[in-house]
């Protein structure tokens, strides 16, 4: 079923909140996404041209690094990139199968790898680059929250969250209800000022981000004097400066 | 947007084959159809082989082809889910319209049942416009342009085509020749407006907005996540077409809409209408597979945002 399911009352939207401010860019949570996905129930998530000069493969999570500055303020910004399970998700309704779909009890968008006919239409309506098509089975893949972790009652309760969130070594991964609005990961949205990627394209996804902190300490360009010499000595450090720079 | 090779050829395939039906149907709602039967019906069947031959080559890109019935069912939400029902629709009413001809040359059920098929194929086109048009992620596909222009060149293709089969049946393209000059007048109009849309656009988005940064802020990309391209970049960072826009451009505008217009409008003043008309048809096609690969080629995604390319 493609349509969107209706908002209950009470229903449960699950995801993640992601600290900017403390990802450090070590890749761990898509490793450790790569290493959960590709086992158990949810068999393998492939790699092509494993040990070959252009190795590829499928990953629910890929981690970027953007340079940023406001103000003369330099910063390395690391954003780990996965599905953000939209509240107006396109690539649910574009399906043309049923296979792409939204659990109405917690908002967790899936596909069912049964019946998904590999058209690859979802990944083209989502901005977030999320879905990618697993080759070897012809089908699509994408961020299950680790719906096999989370609702496993096999699991000990401490263990029951997705898999990147459990093995962020900088704690900048958080796992939660984001209805509600007393739950850990709404409080830090609101503490924070969590803000929506791509808010513009009206997707609204459950996924929040933590802004970086605005920089303490100003990061003006490398080569200016961070200390102005004065008198004479100065002067003559600055007359070599300048003689040396020609 | 990668221009796969299967895409392209549906949506100029059914093009060609649901603007020839449309024209069939819109003739026979006017009373116009030749009296020699079998000519519209050979021209309908022309019609759904084309069709046919177009929606075939469609399920060649999918991972699990043996799945591709599951897609009739979605369409209470989904475009492609529609155009798959609409196609099979428009089959038994394409066959009902040849089978009136066949038993009353033109009569009230063939006026009724031709409006109806040319109404089906023109349904089954906008269906397949609205895939692209409804993609909020591509802004030259999810704009006013996308639906009216498929519906264009369908019309377009469809007049070429018939006024072909004239010539060749009957020695003169009649009255189809002319409608075939104004297809291809309003085709390039459409299709010249279209890129002066899309040209003026701005990118939907900005790398900043992309990683939740406020307005403003200067953002660079550093590390790619893997060294290698992977699917995301491969099927939406296609940059190849862009770098020959301008030519492939000026080509598709050239080959595919005026020469036709020229040829049509030698075929309708009765000079060389064989050679003209059928000049004219392989010329829109070229031109028409041209104009569909740039129709993707120039489509940029905001996902490509993410890798630092431009949108």
């Amino acid at each position: 079923m493609t349509m969107l399911p209706k908002t209950v009352p009470g229903a449960k939207k699950l995801g993640l909140v992601i600290d900017l401010d403390t990802c450090v860019g070590c890749h761990a949570c898509a490793v450790s996404c790569k290493e959960w996905n590709t086992g158990g129930e949810a068999g393998i998530l492939p790699d092509y041209d494993k040990y070959g000069p252009e190795p590829d493969g499928v990953w629910f999570n890929r981690i970027h690094s953007y340079e940023s500055s406001e103000g003369g303020a330099c910063r390395t910004v690391n954003l780990p990139r996965s599905c953000l399970h939209c509240e107006d998700a396109l690539c649910v309704t574009v399906c043309p199968t049923g296979a792409s779909y939204k659990r109405a009890e917690d908002g967790i968008v899936l596909i069912d790898t049964d019946i998904c006919i590999g058209c690859k239409l979802c990944s083209w309506a989502c901005p977030y680059g999320a879905r990618e098509l697993d080759e070897e089975a012809g089908v699509m893949r994408k961020c299950t929250l680790c719906i096999d972790r989370i609702h496993n009652e096999d699991l000990p309760q401490a263990e029951r969250e997705p898999a990147c969130v459990a093995t962020c070594p900088s704690r900048a991964r958080h796992f939660g209800d984001l209805a509600d609005p007393q739950s850990k990961v709404s409080q830090l949205v609101k503490q924070r000022g969590g803000v929506d990627l791509l808010a513009e394209l009206g997707y609204r996804p459950t996924n929040k981000y933590l802004p970086p902190r605005k920089a303490a300490i100003p990061t003006g360009p490398r080569e200016a004097p961070t200390r102005a010499a004065s008198g004479i000595g100065g002067a003559l450090l600055r007359l070599l400066d300048r003689a040396l720079s020609r | 947007m990668r221009p796969a090779a299967s895409v392209l050829l549906l949506t100029t395939l059914t093009g060609f084959g649901y603007g020839l039906l449309a024209w069939l149907g819109v003739y026979a709602a006017l009373g116009l159809l030749p009296a020699t039967r079998w000519f519209a019906i050979g021209a309908i069947a022309l019609a759904l082989l084309l069709a046919s031959f177009g929606l075939v080559s469609s399920t060649l890109h999918l991972g699990r082809k043996e799945r591709a019935w599951r897609a009739f069912s979605q369409w209470r939400s989904s475009w492609l889910s529609r155009e798959g029902v609409a196609a099979v629709l428009t089959y038994p009413i394409a066959i009902a319209f040849a089978a009136a001809i066949h038993r009353d040359g033109a009569g009230v059920m063939v006026r009724l049942l031709g409006a109806a098929a040319a109404a089906a194929a023109l349904i089954t086109v906008y269906c397949t416009s609205m895939i692209y048009a409804s993609l909020k992620p591509i802004r030259q596909w999810h704009n006013a342009h996308t639906a009216p222009d498929y519906l264009i060149y369908a019309a377009f293709s469809g007049a070429v085509l018939l006024a072909l089969l004239n010539a060749a049946v009957f020695g003169t393209p009649r009255v189809t020749a002319a409608v075939a000059v104004a297809a291809a007048a309003v085709a390039l109009l459409a299709k010249r407006a279209y890129w002066r849309h899309i040209d003026a656009q701005t990118p939907l988005a900005t790398l900043a907005s992309a990683i939740g940064l406020p307005k403003g802020s200067e953002v660079k990309p550093l590390d790619a996540p893997h060294f290698t391209e992977n699917y995301v970049l491969r099927e939406m960072g296609f940059t190849i077409g862009r770098r020959h826009a301008v030519k492939l451009r000026r080509i598709s505008l050239i080959v595919g809409f005026a020469a036709p217009l020229g040829l049509s409008l030698l075929a309708t003043l009765s000079l060389l209408p064989l050679a003209a008309t059928a000049a004219a048809l392989a010329c829109a096609a070229l031109g028409l597979l041209t104009e569909r690969w740039l129709f993707f080629a120039e489509a940029t995604h905001v996902s490509a945002l993410y890798y630092g390319r431009r949108i």
